[in-house]
């Protein structure tokens, strides 16, 4: 138990990554705002970057750091599309409840 | 309200304090060393090129007490923040728990020893991201997201610390620049085998734009492509007001929330003024 509390190897960061996946996951799931719905999507594409940094360092190789770089880029390119959507759709409709757009429904 | 203000006061404790703190749970200089006897002997008896070996055993190299602390405390602001995004029903407070939740992260990343993903982290993600965020929450407007202003004492008394607290860091900075520790400056130039420097600027570059240069390239169309494609859609889809030639076809694209793109990529190349 000592053990696992203070010999922090690369399971922990693992561990740590997973947990976050699941509570975006979660997020995603449960939630119904738009918003919330983007952040949770963020919070998704940070736990990958946490396992590929953790890999990284795990064998020594730097590729997973510049695809980490690539994937904070494209996650702030989501975040800007998915905000301008919102934008859009809240100036249409004045909500941004997804529950609410079923204009793509047959 | 008081909860985001601590909030905000937590995140800015955590930031201040996670620099120095992780300088200080770095290895001593006598741990590195054995480490580093220890790595090399390891790759003097057994070199076989063909194999895959993983450089730096099961734990990670410097997995000490204090080290191990501050991985509890940065993973439960990770986990805290995270939970705070999904729970709350404010989104001010959502974003502010999401700030927290990056700052943490960004701490693991220098656990990690990638010192330039954590700045980029810091600097992306608890900053340009998260603004705008804030941004779209106050454009959007909704009465249940309103940031209520702290009344009360409680809310002055945390304000208040919360600002003398940042004006004196900053001050503090000012006044008294921090010199390097001699002894972590002696450890740093071979503290592992790559160096400290295996994670900073010099080191990711060279393997962004070596091995990397084709998903850069890529990246950066799809940057331009993000750009233009979100001012294409965030931009009013109502053009009546706008003097020019294209009033027809504002008025017959006007009313309905979808209107067509040829209208839209008309009006995006006439009006150019603005």
């Amino acid at each position: 138990m000592s053990d696992l509390l203070f010999h922090v190897g690369y399971a922990h960061f693992l561990v740590l990554s997973a947990v976050l996946f699941l509570i975006g996951v979660g997020g995603c799931l449960i939630r119904r705002n738009a918003l919330i719905i983007l952040m949770s999507v963020e919070l998704m594409l940070n736990a990958a970057n946490i396992t590929l940094v953790t890999f990284s360092r795990m064998w020594g190789d730097l590729s997973g750091h510049t695809f980490a770089l690539i994937v904070i880029a494209v996650a702030a390119a989501e975040a800007s599309v998915g905000l301008a959507i919102v934008v859009a759709v809240f100036r249409g409709r004045k909500n941004v409840d997804v529950d609410k757009l079923t204009a793509l429904r047959h | 309200m008081t909860r985001i203000l601590l909030l905000v006061v937590t995140a800015l404790l955590l930031g201040s304090v996670a620099v120095p703190a992780i300088a200080l749970a770095q290895p001593s200089q006598a741990e590195m060393r054995d480490a580093i006897r220890a790595q090399q002997a390891a790759e003097t008896s057994a070199t076989n090129p063909g194999q895959v070996s993983i450089t730096h055993g099961d734990h990670i190299q410097s997995s000490s007490k204090s080290m191990a602390v501050l991985f509890w405390i940065f993973a439960a602001a990770v986990i805290a923040g995270a939970l705070f995004v999904v729970t709350r029903r404010n989104l001010i407070a959502a974003v502010m728990g999401m700030v927290g939740c990056f700052l943490g992260i960004s701490a693991i990343y220098m656990m990690l020893y990638a010192h330039f993903l954590s700045v980029v982290q810091m600097l992306v993600y608890a900053g340009a991201i998260m603004v705008l965020f804030v941004f779209v929450v106050m454009i959007l407007n909704r009465p249940e997201d309103e940031p209520v202003a702290p009344t009360g004492r409680a809310g002055g008394v945390v304000g208040g610390v919360a600002i003398a607290y940042l004006v004196g860091r900053l001050v503090m900075l000012l006044v008294k620049v921090v010199p390097v520790d001699p002894a972590a400056s002696n450890a740093a130039p071979h503290p592992t085998l790559q160096g400290h420097a295996w994670g900073g600027v010099k080191a990711v570059g060279t393997d962004l734009f070596g091995p990397g240069i084709f998903p850069f390239e890529a990246i950066s169309i799809l940057l331009l492509l993000a750009v233009v494609g979100a001012i294409a859609i965030a931009r009013p889809l109502h053009e009546d007001d706008e003097p020019g030639a294209d009033n027809e076809g504002g008025k017959a694209h006007g009313g309905g929330p979808g209107s067509s793109p040829p209208a839209r990529t008309t009006a995006a190349g006439a009006g150019g003024h603005s």
